[in-house]
């Protein structure tokens, strides 16, 4: 796209806007997070403290911090690929099936997304219980397939029934069975629609507080979100390590995401979301 | 697909079926039949009150605060998020230098943790040692700080912008995915047609992604709605009430002071708003489009 | 001979299954991770000990960050999951006694000498509820100790002792108030913090918050006229607090800008580390009067669903000892005895602090209790707001009234 100068240099500052209102904050954490323990906070505040140190860095980085990030990786990780799958299987039968049962379980499905977590979560714990799978990965991976589920559904069915149903029926009448239409058709087109719902399953997982606080009990099975909480004491916030731990969990996601964003617009983008 | 190959279509819909039956509709009928029932941890042994709870609750004051603050949130969230998510969307699409790295950038509060981003905010926030009050006072809005959580009157603002903060990423991300699909021999025919860029936006862009932006609106609402972590942290629903919310209230009256009765019929209550939010916006969105039928 | 080497081997195989049963007996024993520094390396030590004492006993500890402990708990309790022994925060010991989920210990204290003149009298009393012994306590500390900045009250001219009293404190709050300095650290955020002093006000003026037969009390005159005091010296604290906890107060008093904060004795560790000079006085009272604190603190619990309730009562008893009581908390030892040296050891002003934990009065002992507070804590944010304080307690009377 062709802009004038004058046209550029206004885009420019907003650009500049977004990015100060994104950064600050994170700038305000970076700060924080170097400031000495013994360092009392000024006001008006300082923007940098007077004697930077990295010693709640090296105080955070403690081996349970390590535990905890390996654990939010494999639940999550688990998550997106066990949901997605499932998604993709329900919202192919959704989006193709022409059933008035179809229809009403869509229903359900929909209705199911708006269940608030903390009313439904003691009934899950039981039966986490009973079935012996507290305090384990798979106890939060089913909680978090289930409740991330009817959203991933929703999104992955309006994508495919935008998909042109001719290249399925060609490929039938060309003596394709119908796992193979699914797995050499559907499937490729798919991958946009597949990435958005990952990224949506990941982010909710990734933070998710409820689930990994109730159905884990020690340091080993904490997630990163749980994990935090480590730094707040009755009284008090260690800030200083607090914000250590969240530049460090931060970094490495925000490294992912840069050289997976062009990946990641684009794949959104082949042919996909379109109105 | 033929008639021949139903049983696929049950085959694939199995495991969701099942695993939505048994871990999201099991525990919420569960929380329905509680709500009818007088139930806490100190009264283990439930008995049968009917709607008892439910007229408790629609006639005490905490509900209609409640039921306001929710609606107060949930569309100022959605509004402004999906406003500022589109607008940055349409920013980082003009192929200008850094694009791609304010596209990773403005993704970044995306990924916080949101215990931990309402902890910073609320540090952010501090009257006194704040770095936004700091930075006002320091450009001179004004002489002393302001108690931006703290008074009823800012609070929902300011839980609000941070909600902003941190969810505009994922729209943002989904506008411009679909903004990249847009047909750009339409645009270019509006351009020679005359029309300048605002006009091009909302005669050929807005329309051909109308799609998205309903999925997005209608998924925004959802989880704006029944999010919990920024609002419990940042205010525990205070200061009086201010900010109490259907997720927050859910959460205290259940966990907090152990009465899983009353907490259940929130739920109840909570699951019917909302459901009415999503229903009122499709069909408004609905009968609008058939008003105007688009390019 | 036949008749004695069946008997041998039936006895050795008895034994041999009695010591394995014995060697089986695993407790679970959660704790709340009650201050940011954790205290785990002592209380691993104490833990090493007990099960050197008792080889047949395995304790395993989790140790809880305090803002998840209470939904953990209950969490646990509800999915029918309980730890064997925890410690309980005071005030929930009313619901989990009337939940049935703890146990009773009147008996096993009885026959361990256990007593309450042992333990500090309002402690004890917070773990008795309908007549039954919930709990034993574990550590105590009391709400609240006036600290001060030396520096800052010499600047103004404050003698130390006006604090004592409620005019005193009031003046001091004003003349140290200005030119960035903030008089007092009250704070009135939704949080047990700001009960627990707003009630120490009202205690030490003669109110209570439930009287004898359990009505609510907030509404007499001499609560409203104590709420309606602290409206006024809320003028003296800084910006925001009806956001702003006892933690918030801490930052402005530690960076030199807040003249007065309240907290426990807990405070004082941190206090020594910091580079403010500060003293303390015995909370706030009117004139001729002494101040009444709030109790606070912690029991430990033994949970009716624990297998091996006799092992469990072994720890209990065990961690409230004279000699290990010191030794595994933050707080204050619950246990007098261990009370003094652990006093004399690691806080100042030792004999002030035992005058004033003598003192104290506990809150509410009610099942209900979580639902009283959050009236309470509604009501003490409605005075800090400046509604009028007669009608607001007359309301807040009437919400907790209506629980019953």
């Amino acid at each position: 796209m062709k802009h004038t100068a004058t046209t550029r240099f206004g885009l420019a500052a907003l650009q500049i806007v977004l990015a100060l209102f994104v950064l600050l904050p994170f700038f305000w954490m970076i700060s924080v997070s170097l400031k000495p323990a013994t360092e009392p906070f000024a006001i008006p505040a300082r923007l940098w403290p007077t004697a930077p140190t990295l010693e709640n860095y090296v105080t955070a980085f403690r081996p349970e911090f390590r535990t905890y990030f390996m654990n939010s990786i494999i639940v999550s990780g688990a998550s997106v690929a066990i949901t997605v799958t499932l998604a993709l299987l329900a919202a192919y039968s959704f989006s193709r099936g022409k059933l008035i049962a179809l229809t009403v379980l869509m229903g359900a499905v929909v209705i199911a997304q708006m269940f608030p977590h903390s009313a439904i979560i003691i009934p899950i714990y039981k039966m986490m219980r009973l079935a012996d799978l507290l305090n384990t990965y798979t106890s939060l991976i089913i909680a978090y397939v289930s409740v991330t589920l009817p959203v991933a559904i929703w999104m992955l069915r309006g994508f495919l029934i935008k998909l042109p149903v001719s290249l399925e029926e060609a490929a039938s009448i060309d003596g394709a069975g119908p796992v193979r239409v699914f797995w050499d058709i559907v499937v490729p087109l798919a991958r946009p629609g597949v990435i958005a719902t990952a990224v949506y399953v990941l982010i909710v997982t990734w933070q998710e507080f409820l689930f990994a606080l109730s159905f884990t009990s020690t340091k080993e099975m904490r997630t990163l979100p749980v994990g935090l909480n480590d730094f707040i004491g009755q009284y008090g916030i260690r800030y200083g390590e607090l914000m250590a731990s969240s530049v460090m969990v931060s970094v490495p996601v925000i490294a992912i995401f840069f050289f997976l964003q062009r990946y990641l617009v684009a794949g959104l983008t082949a042919g996909a979301v379109k109105g | 697909m033929t008639h021949k190959d139903r049983w696929l279509l049950w085959l694939f819909l199995a495991p969701t079926l099942l695993l939505i039956a048994v871990f999201l509709y099991y525990p919420m009928i569960g929380t329905v039949f509680e709500s009818f029932r007088d139930t806490s941890f100190i009264n283990p042994t439930p008995r049968f009150v009917g709607f008892e709870i439910y007229e408790k609750i629609l006639a005490s004051r905490d509900f209609h605060e409640i039921l306001r603050n929710s609606i107060i949130w949930t569309l100022g969230v959605v509004i402004l998020q999906n406003l500022l998510g589109f607008a940055a969307a349409v920013l980082l699409n003009q192929g200008l230098p850094m694009q791609g790295v304010l596209r990773a950038v403005v993704l970044m509060p995306f990924i916080l943790p949101g215990v931990v981003t309402a902890i910073l905010w609320r540090f952010m926030y501090d009257p006194q040692l704040g770095l936004i009050n700091s930075l006002m006072m320091r450009f001179g809005f004004f002489e002393d700080g302001a108690a931006w959580l703290a008074s009823s009157s800012t609070a929902m603002a300011a839980v609000i912008f941070v909600a902003i903060w941190k969810g505009f990423p994922f729209s943002m991300l989904i506008y411009l995915a679909a903004l990249q699909n847009v047909d750009q021999s339409q645009v270019e025919a509006a351009t020679l047609d005359g029309a300048g860029p605002v006009r091009r936006l909302f005669d050929v862009t807005i329309p051909a992604i109308k799609d998205v932006i309903l999925v997005n609106i209608v998924l925004t609402l959802i989880l704006t709605f029944n999010y919990f972590d920024i609002v419990w942290v940042l205010t525990r629903g205070g200061p009086q009430n201010a900010t109490h919310i259907f997720p927050t209230k859910i959460f205290e009256t259940g966990f907090g002071q152990f009465r899983f009765g009353e907490a259940a019929t929130y739920g109840v209550f909570s699951i019917i708003v909302l459901a009415i939010f999503v229903a009122l916006y499709v069909i408004v969105q609905k009968s609008a489009s058939n008003r105007r039928p688009v390019a | 001979m036949k008749f004695f080497k069946h008997t041998a081997i039936a006895a050795g195989l008895l034994l041999s299954t009695s010591m394995a049963y014995a060697q089986d007996v695993t407790l679970q024993f959660w704790d709340n991770q009650q201050t940011e520094s954790g205290l785990s390396g002592f209380q691993k030590a104490a833990v090493d000990r007990f099960m050197a004492e008792n080889p047949s006993i395995k304790i395993e500890v989790t140790t809880v960050p305090y803002p998840e402990y209470q939904q953990r708990l209950l969490t646990a309790v509800q999915g029918g999951n309980p730890p064997d022994i925890a410690t309980l925060d005071q005030i929930w010991v009313g619901a989990f006694a009337q939940a049935g989920a703890v146990e009773d210990l009147t008996e096993e204290a009885k026959a361990a000498g256990l007593t309450r003149d042992q333990f500090f009298g309002g402690a004890w009393d917070s773990a008795v509820f309908n007549g039954g012994l919930y709990g034993i306590p574990f550590n105590v500390d009391v709400w609240q100790f006036s600290f001060y900045n030396k520096a800052l009250l010499d600047a103004a001219g404050v003698d130390p002792e006006s604090l004592k009293t409620f005019d005193g404190l009031k003046q001091a709050a004003e003349k140290m108030t200005g030119d960035g300095k903030f008089g007092v650290g009250l704070f009135g955020h939704k949080g047990e913090d700001t009960v627990v002093v707003v009630n120490s006000f009202i205690f030490s003026n003669g109110g209570k918050v439930l009287a004898e037969d359990g009505s609510c009390a907030l509404d007499e005159a001499p609560a409203v006229e104590a709420l309606s005091y602290l409206q006024d010296l809320s003028k003296f604290a800084p910006e925001g607090i009806l956001n702003a906890s006892s933690g918030d107060m801490r930052e402005l008093f530690l960076n030199g800008s807040l003249a007065i904060e309240f907290w426990p004795a807990l405070e004082q560790p941190t206090l020594q580390k910091s580079n403010i000079d500060w003293g303390f006085v015995n909370g706030t009272a009117p004139e001729g009067k002494t101040a009444i604190g709030t109790y606070g603190g912690w029991n430990l619990a033994v949970f009716q669903s624990s297998k091996n309730k006799e092992a469990a009562w072994k720890f209990v008893e065990f961690l409230v000892r004279e000699d290990v009581n010191g030794d595994v908390v933050d707080l204050l030892p619950a246990n007098k005895a261990a009370a003094g040296p652990f006093l004399a050891k690691n806080r100042d002003g030792a004999d002030r602090i035992m005058s004033h934990l003598d003192n104290a009065a506990p809150r509410p002992l009610s099942a209900r209790y979580l639902e009283i507070a959050d009236l309470q804590m509604r009501l003490y944010q409605d005075v800090f707001s400046g509604k009028d304080v007669a009608s607001s307690a007359a309301e807040a009377c009437k919400a907790i009234d209506a629980l019953n």
